[in-house]
């Protein structure tokens, strides 16, 4: 209050009709002019200001918009991400597990076959064993009959005197002759 | 080829002997050369060698066969060592002895033994086998060493054996 008295005292009241109020003229081109300058903004400004304002706002929501998109991509990314992860300690696990079972089987199809061969080795070994004991038990029984039977045909021979000779002539001529 | 020559040879042989009359004799006499050419590995030898001349072939076997054998069974036997047929001697002598036999409707009968037989023996042997088999018979005696005893005979397919060589063969078939 004691700001505004020494404003208004510093004027001089005799120069104007009234301290506060200026004159109607002034008033109505100050009006005029001040409508029109409004309505020049309003006409002008406005829809520049609206303009702008709204091209901010699109350019803002639209980048709310990229950014939720790449948020979105980026989800999704994560997502793969993290099932390729799962897909490939899975895949890791398969193999290992399929190299487990196909050593397995390997270990066991060589121990199969190795037991198949030894075992086909022993017979084929014990066959060999009887077939030569069997061949060498024959060559000794036919040898044995061999030195037999030159021993007993030398034994025949020195038995046969003259006389032997002629008793088997004579039993030879007594059989046929009773032939018949 | 070799039957063919047999024959003529066999042919010639007989009607030779039959015009000396002499068929039994020399059928007998080659009989015995060709048993003795079949053993007696020397024998055949000297009379097969080509090496030798021919004469010098014949000279042996005359040699071997004077005062043993006929004239004829000479003769002939010279000739057959002449001709280098000698090899066909042991056919020829059985063709000739078959056909000996044959004119005299008799069967030949080969009698094997490892001892000489007497006369005797080889007329009972011939009786008994007359008598086994119902055919008069032409024996021919042949010693064989190799039947150790006893006798064997074949009188055309029939094989009488009773010898010790028989008996010994199964024993030792059996051991």
């Amino acid at each position: 209050m004691n700001l505004l008295s020494l404003i208004l005292a510093a004027e001089d009241p005799t120069q104007s009709h009234h301290w506060l109020f200026p004159e109607i003229a002034e008033i109505l081109y100050g009006g005029i002019a001040s409508i029109a300058v409004f309505s020049l903004l309003y006409k002008v400004g406005w829809p520049m200001a609206k303009k702008s304002l709204e091209a901010r706002t699109a350019k803002i929501q639209k980048e709310i918009d990229d950014s939720a998109a790449a948020r979105r991509e980026a989800d999704a990314d994560a997502a793969n991400i993290r099932q390729a992860l799962g897909d490939i300690a899975s895949e890791r696990a398969r193999i290992l597990a399929e190299a487990d079972a196909q050593a397995a089987a390997l270990l066991a199809e060589g121990r199969t076959r190795i037991t198949a061969e030894v075992a086909d080795i022993e017979a084929r070994a014990t066959a060999e064993i009887a077939a030569s004991r069997a061949r060498i038990g024959d060559e000794l029984r036919a040898e044995i009959a061999r030195l037999a039977a030159s021993a007993t045909t030398d034994a025949v021979r020195s038995a046969l005197d003259d006389r032997t000779q002629q008793d088997l002539v004579d039993g030879f001529i007594t059989k046929v002759g009773a032939s018949r | 080829m070799s039957a063919a020559i047999v024959n003529a040879y066999v042919g010639a042989f007989f009607e030779v002997a039959l015009a000396h009359d002499a068929v039994s004799a020399v059928e007998d006499d080659i009989f015995r050369l060709a048993r003795a050419f079949e053993s007696n590995e020397a024998l055949r030898s000297s009379l097969t060698d080509a090496g030798l001349p021919a004469e010098r072939r014949q000279k042996i076997i005359e040699q071997l066969l004077a005062g043993k054998a006929h004239n004829v069974t000479v003769q002939l036997a010279s000739l057959l060592v002449g001709t280098g047929q000698v090899a066909l001697l042991p056919k020829i002598a059985d063709a000739l002895v078959k056909r000996a036999s044959s004119e005299k409707q008799l069967e030949v009968a080969e009698v094997r033994t490892a001892i000489a037989l007497t006369d005797a023996q080889q007329q009972r042997i011939a009786d008994a086998l007359t008598k086994a088999t119902g055919k008069r018979v032409n024996l021919k005696v042949v010693v064989d060493p190799s039947v150790i005893g006893g006798v064997v005979a074949t009188v055309g397919d029939e094989v009488i054996d009773d010898t010790v060589r028989t008996r010994l063969d199964q024993v030792k078939s059996r051991l």
